[in-house]
């Protein structure tokens, strides 16, 4: 079949989306549509054409077991593994950027043993400082103590009482992830790893959470700061 | 621009964008996105694989594979090439197609006649009313036949198969009722 043929492009893509392509058919038009984003791109119009249809569809609460069941199948992935042509999402491009960056890092280290008088003391890399609505910063989070660590302290004694703690999210993407309750008082760290922190430019937030954190994984209670993430480390 | 993508890029209360960023965050295989992608999305979903399987037992698979596929193709996902409701639509429709196919007869429940099947389409008053209603005033457009091959396609997973022996007529016959219905669809609806 000739797939340069832009009424055959389009009417495939109608019925790709219609559901009538028979299912061997459907695997071979998404192969195609994987290295053709035109042809994706008549897919995606189609589908916008026909989901009003679901409209009147009523919503039906499926039980919790699927939700355990999709959740039990994805835990072995550390991460979906469909995304490596994209390289902008791509894993492959995550870990070639922290490869690169643990070759500064380790490039930076023999600097300073070579010359370790005229460099003075290293000083710690600022990963993110948080601000409240005022834009007053009072969390900040900074590279260590050990490689691959990140420590987050209140910048000045935050006002906490005993039914309450504050909870550190990552942010990436728009979606909320937990990375642990801070302690209030000033200079007294929570250290988290730096794999779990968002890339550069999503946000780090702090959350006024029930005494232990979110019971839920998401944050229930206001946003007290946030601020972005501006490096990325090894 | 069609109203989704106006709909998708306003941050109105059903915020479309977050769905995309949602499904941004799954592709990077953060579950905790993945997780809220779930919550957002499944009842709907659901609904829809239900409607095409006709019960639950089997739609509750039909959604766990198409959770499955949502978590391992999120990087396949781009916003410039339509909604993320249109994309996860697709999937999960395509995987309760597939489900009803290996099985070897369907329900008869579903041979309803196109005026129930129209006023099905067209009932409920939701958010994308508008969106309905055009796609409503533009099926109406059809002639009779058509545009019940295409609603029982795409409503009730029927194969060309199953519309050809549901309508009486020639497998042919089927296929170019459909594939005219569509380009019509597309001249009524895109202005």
């Amino acid at each position: 079949m000739r797939y340069d043929d832009p009424e055959l492009r389009d009417q495939l893509a109608a019925e790709y989306v219609l559901g009538t392509m028979p299912s061997r058919s459907r695997r071979r038009f998404e192969r195609l549509m994987a290295d053709d984003p035109t042809l994706a791109r008549l897919v995606g119009a189609w589908a916008d054409r026909l989901t009003p249809l679901d409209t009147a569809t009523p919503a039906e609460e499926p039980p919790a077991r699927v939700w355990r069941a999709v959740e039990a199948r994805i835990a072995a992935d550390a991460a979906p593994p469909a995304f490596e042509h994209r390289w902008f999402g791509s894993l492959a491009f995550w870990r070639g950027l922290s490869i690169a960056a643990c070759t500064a890092a380790a490039a930076l280290i023999i600097y300073i043993a070579a010359f370790p008088a005229r460099m003075g003391p290293p000083i710690p890399a600022v990963v993110a400082v948080l601000a409240d609505q005022s834009g007053d910063p009072n969390w900040i989070a900074i590279a260590g103590p050990q490689t691959g660590e990140v420590s987050v302290s209140a910048i000045r004694p935050q006002a906490e009482d005993t039914r309450h703690s504050f909870e550190l999210w990552s942010i990436a993407g728009g979606a909320p992830r937990p990375l642990g309750l801070l302690r209030p008082e000033a200079g007294n760290a929570a250290i988290i790893r730096a794999a779990q922190l968002p890339p550069p430019g999503d946000l780090l937030a702090v959350s006024l959470e029930p005494q232990g954190g979110s019971p839920t994984g998401l944050p229930t209670g206001p946003v007290l700061s946030r601020g972005k993430v501006l490096l990325r480390l090894p | 621009m069609n109203i989704v993508k106006r709909l998708e890029e306003g941050s109105g209360s059903d915020s479309p964008l977050q769905l995309q960023q949602l499904i941004r965050g799954t592709s990077r295989g953060d579950k905790a996105a993945f997780a809220a992608l779930y919550a957002r999305t499944a009842a709907k979903l659901f609904g829809v694989a239900i409607r095409i399987v006709g019960q639950r037992e089997e739609a509750e698979e039909v959604l766990q594979e198409s959770f499955v596929a949502i978590w391992q193709r999120a990087g396949d996902y781009d916003a410039a090439r339509g909604s993320a409701t249109g994309w996860l639509t697709t999937i999960v429709r395509h995987c309760a197609i597939d489900h009803v196919r290996r099985r070897a007869s369907r329900p008869n429940s579903h041979s309803a006649s196109d005026e129930m099947l129209l006023s099905f389409a067209a009932s409920g008053s939701t958010d994308r009313g508008a969106e309905m209603a055009a796609l409503q005033r533009c099926l109406a457009e059809l002639d009779e036949q058509p545009r019940r091959a295409i609603l029982l396609a795409y409503l009730y997973g029927f194969t060309r198969e199953e519309i050809s022996a549901d309508c009486a007529v020639p497998l042919g016959t089927v296929k170019s009722w459909v594939r005219r219905g569509l380009e019509r669809l597309k001249r009524c609806l895109d202005p």
